[in-house]
């Protein structure tokens, strides 16, 4: 045996021996964390406990959560135009590249789904992708704020307060809706209207994606033997996975049917009926 | 509200995604989105461009080599007509030489002609005098006016001879 293969099978044989020392320790009892989880699960969701003051007025905390992140995004963006985009290049270099190509996405996207309407829709759906996205990523970074109540509370994805989630389900509908007017009038009304059921889907979709990451963060965040490394599993898969599919689904969605509801009406020709006199149906 | 909904918090989130697609939308989208438009018009124009000069080039070629196939039938056209006229010049040439040839034969002819009634003539000639000569000789025997008449007839026979094998 070698130094090297003996190195390797020292560090093997230690780890594994932390390993068990760690989980014979957190498996005793005596770590269990005594919280009521259903009480936790029910302020993940209502925030009846957590309210948080904005501008005098008693809101949720993932209210303040949008705030921040618009915020976040707009600083992003505006360093982005002062110092990025007067340096562009016709040959793009790596930042440049990712900024052409988040932008192309959402741009063909709205093209590809809505020929004849698509300026607006490629803007609000790269606005609402940014939202989500962020604002789902926000939740890792686990941001403090002092509650009501003077409790201490981590701010949640923005959307994972149900009215962030219905506040952008309804305004994804109402472009749909204004858009569907303004190309075909009352028949792009009538289009948008047969979509009666797009707002609260829409909305609870976004809330039950981003509220079910919640829930199992909180569940796993509950008890002390859980809250190693397994968070980190949890974190990415709840929250990075929820991040990328939920701005991709609505950002579909939306530009799938703003696309039905703007294409132009075309007069389908009507067929003539066949009169086929008696001795041409007997032969 | 059931689920904690609150129609101000709805409205409040509804500003902040105004608030952030308007920035977004001025900020980064259209800049970005104009950069990339202008980029684009570049290349297809630059696209354009060559197409068009592909197709300048291939008319180009097209046009030189419907030139040149028009010298070539030019070329052959003047070819054929100097071989027309060569054979016009040769035909020319050969009838005047021809011409030549017959004029010389005739005069060759006519020259043989009078040489040979010259020398007839100068046959004659020479035979009247040694007929002279032969008189003379002759009228020492008998008398000149004699020997002359016998001397014309014969000459006459010999004409009628002459004259009758003609």
């Amino acid at each position: 045996m070698t130094k090297k293969q003996l190195g390797i099978f020292l560090t093997v044989v230690f780890v594994l021996l932390a390993a068990l020392i760690v989980g014979i320790v957190l498996t005793d009892g005596l770590y269990e964390k005594d919280v009521n989880i259903q009480e936790s699960m029910q302020d993940a969701v209502l925030h009846e406990g957590d309210k948080v003051y904005f501008f005098g007025m008693t809101v949720n905390p993932g209210l303040i959560s949008a705030y921040l992140v618009t915020g976040i995004i707009l600083l992003f963006a505006a360093l982005v135009r002062i110092f990025v985009i007067p340096h562009f290049k016709t040959i793009p270099g790596k930042f440049q590249l990712v900024l052409e190509e988040a932008v192309g996405l959402f741009d063909n996207m709205a093209k590809t789904n809505s020929p004849h309407r698509n300026n607006f829709l490629g803007a609000y759906i790269f606005a609402a992708a940014a939202y989500i996205f962020v604002g789902t990523l926000f939740e890792l970074v686990g941001f403090p704020w002092q509650s009501a109540a003077g409790m201490s509370v981590t701010l949640p994805a923005p959307l994972s307060d149900i009215n962030g989630a219905i506040s952008l389900g309804c305004l994804s509908y109402l472009v749909i809706l204004v858009g569907g007017i303004l190309s075909n009038r009352f028949r792009g009304l009538g289009r948008t209207l047969k979509e009666f059921s797009l707002p609260i889907s829409m909305s609870f979709r976004l809330f039950g994606a981003l509220l079910s990451g919640l829930l199992v963060s909180e569940l796993v965040y509950s008890y002390l033997t859980l809250s190693f490394v397994l968070p980190v599993l949890v974190g990415v898969l709840f929250t990075v996975m929820h991040a990328l599919v939920q701005a991709y689904v609505l950002a579909t969605l939306t530009a799938l049917i703003y696309g039905e509801v703007t294409e132009p009406y075309v007069k389908k020709p009507k067929q003539a009926k066949k009169h086929q006199s008696k001795s041409e149906v007997k032969a | 509200m059931p689920l904690n909904i609150d129609w101000q918090q709805i409205l409040l989130h509804l500003l902040n995604f105004v608030i952030l697609f308007a920035g977004l939308w001025l900020l980064l989208y259209k800049p970005v989105r104009k950069f990339m438009n202008e980029r684009r018009q570049k290349y297809e124009k630059m696209d354009a461009d060559a197409q068009k000069k592909t197709a300048e080039a291939e008319e180009s070629r097209a046009e030189y080599e419907r030139k040149l196939a028009e010298a070539d039938a030019e070329i052959e056209q003047k070819r054929a007509d100097a071989r027309k006229e060569l054979d016009r010049y040769e035909t020319m040439r050969k009838n005047a030489a021809e011409e030549e040839a017959s004029s010389i034969v005739a005069a060759a002819r006519e020259s043989a002609a009078r040489e040979k009634e010259r020398a007839l003539s100068d046959a004659r000639g020479e035979i009247a005098g040694l007929v002279t000569e032969a008189t003379e000789k002759l009228v020492l025997k008998e008398s000149a006016s004699e020997a002359y008449d016998s001397f014309l007839d014969a000459a006459e026979r010999a004409e009628k001879k002459d004259g009758g094998n003609a």
